[in-house]
């Protein structure tokens, strides 16, 4: 039977060898991610699969260099502060959307006033919550308004995408979107594949790449297969252990730092050195290797992103000491007590590894832990609920906005969504940090708020995680630290 | 006959009530769509005004209310994911299953009968180990392994076929084989077994000693006495495959029809979209049940529908 199956699909291949063969350009190129965009309309959703499609079409006033420091992107240079809540732009002249319709000051107002619109109900108002508005001082000049004093706004503005104000009025922003990007949209067959054109009149000069297709491939072991085969040119998400399987690949320190939220009011916990023992007792650099092949940095001292504005540059790695961890657990008389680790599977990358490891560490300094590996909602409860604060909570945190506000409002302020701490002297200096427009003042509040976190041991950070692609032999790409899929930025060599 | 259609419709209405029933309450209960969709950094406040958007903030049987009143007429909201009509997106996914279940269950019936008759014509012999236990061999394998294989063989190590995708015949042969490979052991097995018992009664043994040849009294009598059974195997294997099979072969090989709509439904707790899928399962699999009872009495009306 078997025998008849091979021959029949042979013959088959044999026959549709010349359908599906095409023509393939050097300056093509196919990429494979794992979700497709749930729509194309830039300014609703929060949604991976539709910013890897859509930061190629469409540009924000501010952009980032591959490393991850804001420059200008739309505007035409930084914005000026004219008083704290108020923030004026210049615009780039001589752009236009792909529809020829001008980038204006216009454009700018009816993109702010969209995204903010009540009606419209969009998922990117946890980044644009500060915004109150926009006002048009002349074509080419534009001020945003903020609610209160909003350091951020230049980095949020980064992740607001310029739209045509005409043509969202009139035109199909859901599924043909029009910007100003490198590439122009070109057609979309739903569930399938997805094309864009490299757009001829772009004002950064015409990209290499002429055209890109993405092929939306939710099973990473198909993605790792297709690329294998030579129908993929670019994959995402590739795991660490294939790096050696593949033709080519790029790794480049991500968004994403893996970290433990340590309940500081928990009966266990709340003892300093039963949590500076937890830090102690990591073998960090053995699960960089064993795990993550290498393709992690061990977190420095915080779970704060390295490139984000406010990292403390100070601060000490935990060290790995065992002994000491368990003279700790000793010392505080906590042998035995039981710790209680919450985590959850299958949504971060070698997350439940991760958990599993670090908690047979800690049982090794003498606690009763116990892990609790929870289905996702019901960990979403536990790390943001009402409830009881866990003694620890695993959570691999992002930052788009690269600023140190997210993690520190998000776990270290004691009224943070996932915070686990009361400590009111901390969540002062946070709030004071998120209004000060002041750089240099601002930095100076960090470096103590992250050093007293680090001192205090108010979490256990892991690892700043690695995003691996994998790519064709032909490709030429350096992956961006803010995990943004720049098609004008690859090449190929051929 | 009419009788029982629609005796057997009205039960079928039972059944795809209380399923439709059964998924609103586990969807409800299987976590909060709202925290799977806002960013973590969302504010308490955005994710109450996005509750209240979808209607998750009214009591449980206010949302039923409304949830069977719209379903009577067919309406089950919009994706959360996909920001559309469920409907729309089960529809536009429907065809792209349907293909690759005909073409597999194909596969797979016709390359069934004349393999268990072969089987059947000698137990014991060569044809008939080989093929009993290649099927044997067929229906251990898990599909996902076995989807895994053909890729790793036919796309990357041959590159005859693309590994993933839909659009020209050539992506659909291996998800299509990979899809029959359980199906064509299972009905081969039967094939077999149904064959080796009609070629013992005595009406085979009559005609062949009034000197009929094999090939008559096989397509003749034999293949026609065991279509029934054969009729409700299919049936069977179709319903099994439409709610569950197909899931794992389309998650493999990227191909966008319902079984891959569905999980990514379900891992992005878009509830909407989930009922708006097992509602239309439900509803075909009750179709396709009133189909095989049918057939089967037309085929042999000595079948009593009641």
């Amino acid at each position: 039977m078997t025998f008849r199956v091979l021959a029949m699909s042979a013959g088959l291949a044999a026959l549709f060898m010349s359908a599906s063969g095409g023509s393939v350009s050097a300056q093509a190129i196919t990429i494979a991610i794992g979700s497709e965009p749930s729509t194309l309309d830039p300014q609703l959703r929060d949604d991976g699969g539709e910013r890897q499609v859509n930061d190629n079409i469409y540009e924000a006033l501010m952009a980032r260099t591959p490393e991850g420091e804001l420059i200008e992107g739309l505007a035409a240079a930084a914005p000026e502060q004219i008083d704290e809540t108020t923030w004026q732009f210049t615009l780039r002249e001589g752009v236009t959307f792909h529809n020829g319709a001008p980038f204006n000051a216009d454009a700018v107002v009816a993109s702010v006033e969209r995204v903010i619109d009540p009606e419209n109900n969009s998922e990117q108002m946890a980044y644009f919550g500060t915004i109150a508005g926009a006002e048009k001082v002349d074509d080419m000049t534009v001020i945003i308004l903020t609610s209160g004093p909003d350091p951020i706004l230049p980095s949020r503005m980064y992740w607001m995408k310029m739209i045509d104000p005409g043509y969202a009025a009139e035109g199909d922003l859901a599924s043909a979107p029009v910007g100003t990007g490198p590439y122009m949209f070109e057609s979309w067959d739903r569930g399938t594949e997805l094309e864009l054109a490299a757009y001829p009149d772009y004002w950064g000069g015409e990209p290499e790449i002429d055209e890109v297709t993405y092929r939306f491939v939710p099973e990473p072991g198909t993605r790792l297969s297709g690329l294998m085969a030579g129908e993929f040119d670019v994959i995402t998400n590739l795991l660490p252990e294939f790096t050696s399987t593949v033709p080519k690949f790029a790794a480049v320190p991500g968004l994403e730092t893996s970290v433990f939220v340590l309940g500081t009011d928990n009966e266990v916990t709340q003892d300093p050195k039963v949590r500076e023992a937890l830090n102690l007792a990591i073998d960090r650099e053995a699960m960089v290797q064993a795990l993550f092949m290498g393709y992690a940095s061990i977190a420095k001292g915080t779970h704060v992103n390295p490139a984000a504005f406010g990292f403390n540059d100070d601060l000490d790695y935990y060290d790995y000491d065992p002994e000491r961890a368990r003279a700790l657990i000793e010392e505080a008389d906590a042998v035995g007590a039981p710790l209680v680790v919450v985590g959850e599977s299958g949504r971060w990358l070698k997350d439940r590894e991760q958990i599993e490891a670090v908690a047979a560490y800690w049982a090794e300094t003498g606690l009763d832990v116990t892990t609790d590996i929870q289905e996702f909602s019901q960990y979403l409860d536990s790390l943001m609920g009402d409830g009881p604060r866990p003694d620890a909570i695993f959570i691999a945190n992002s930052n788009e906005l690269l600023d140190a506000d997210r993690e520190t409002s998000f776990i270290y302020h004691m009224d943070g969504a996932a915070a686990s701490n009361s400590d009111a002297e901390m969540a002062e200096m946070i709030d004071e940090a998120r209004v000060e427009t002041d750089e240099d003042a601002r930095q100076a509040l960090y470096d103590e708020i992250l050093k007293r976190a680090h001192d205090r041991n108010y979490t256990v950070p892991l690892f700043n995680l690695q995003d691996i692609y994998g790519m064709s032999e032909r490709m030429e790409w350096q992956p961006r630290t803010d995990a943004k899929l720049i098609i004008s930025e690859m090449s190929v060599s051929e | 006959m009419t009788d029982f259609i629609l005796r057997r419709l009205f039960q079928g209405f039972l059944v795809v009530f209380g399923v439709t029933t059964v998924v609103f309450v586990i969807t409800r209960l299987a976590g909060d769509p709202v925290s799977l969709m806002l960013p973590l950094s969302a504010s308490d406040e955005q994710r109450a005004a996005f509750a209240a958007q979808i209607g998750l903030d009214q009591p449980i049987w206010v949302q039923f209310l409304r949830f069977a009143g719209d379903v009577a007429l067919l309406d089950f909201g919009d994706s959360l994911w996909q920001r559309r009509p469920a409907m729309e997106v089960v529809f536009e996914r429907l065809p792209n299953t349907a293909l690759l279940i005909a073409a597999g269950l194909g596969t797979a019936v016709v390359l069934s009968i004349p393999l268990g008759a072969i089987a059947a014509l000698r137990p014991g012999g060569l044809a008939d180990r080989l093929t009993t236990s290649i099927s044997l061999l067929g229906l251990a394998m898990p599909q996902f392994w076995l989807g895994l294989m053909a890729i790793m063989i036919f796309s990357v190590t041959l590159k005859w076929l693309p590994t993933s995708g839909i659009g020209t015949p050539a992506h659909l042969v291996l998800p299509a084989l990979t899809l029959a490979m359980t199906p064509l052991a299972r009905f081969t097995m039967m094939v077999r077994a149904a064959m080796i018992d009609e070629m013992n009664t005595q009406y085979v043994k009559t005609a062949r000693a009034k000197g009929l040849g094999l090939g008559r009294i096989l397509r003749v009598h034999t293949l026609r006495n065991i279509m029934v059974p054969f009729l409700s195997i299919s049936g069977w294997e179709l319903i099994t495959t439409l709610s569950g099979y197909t899931v794992v072969v389309e998650t493999v090989f990227g191909w966008p029809g319902l079984g891959l709509t569905a999980v990514q439904a379900i891992q992005r707790g878009d509830l909407f979209l989930v009922q708006a899928i097992v509602f239309s399962i439900a509803l075909m699999i009750v179709c396709i049940g009133i189909l095989m009872d049918v057939l089967s009495k037309m085929i042999d009306p000595r079948i009593e529908l009641n």
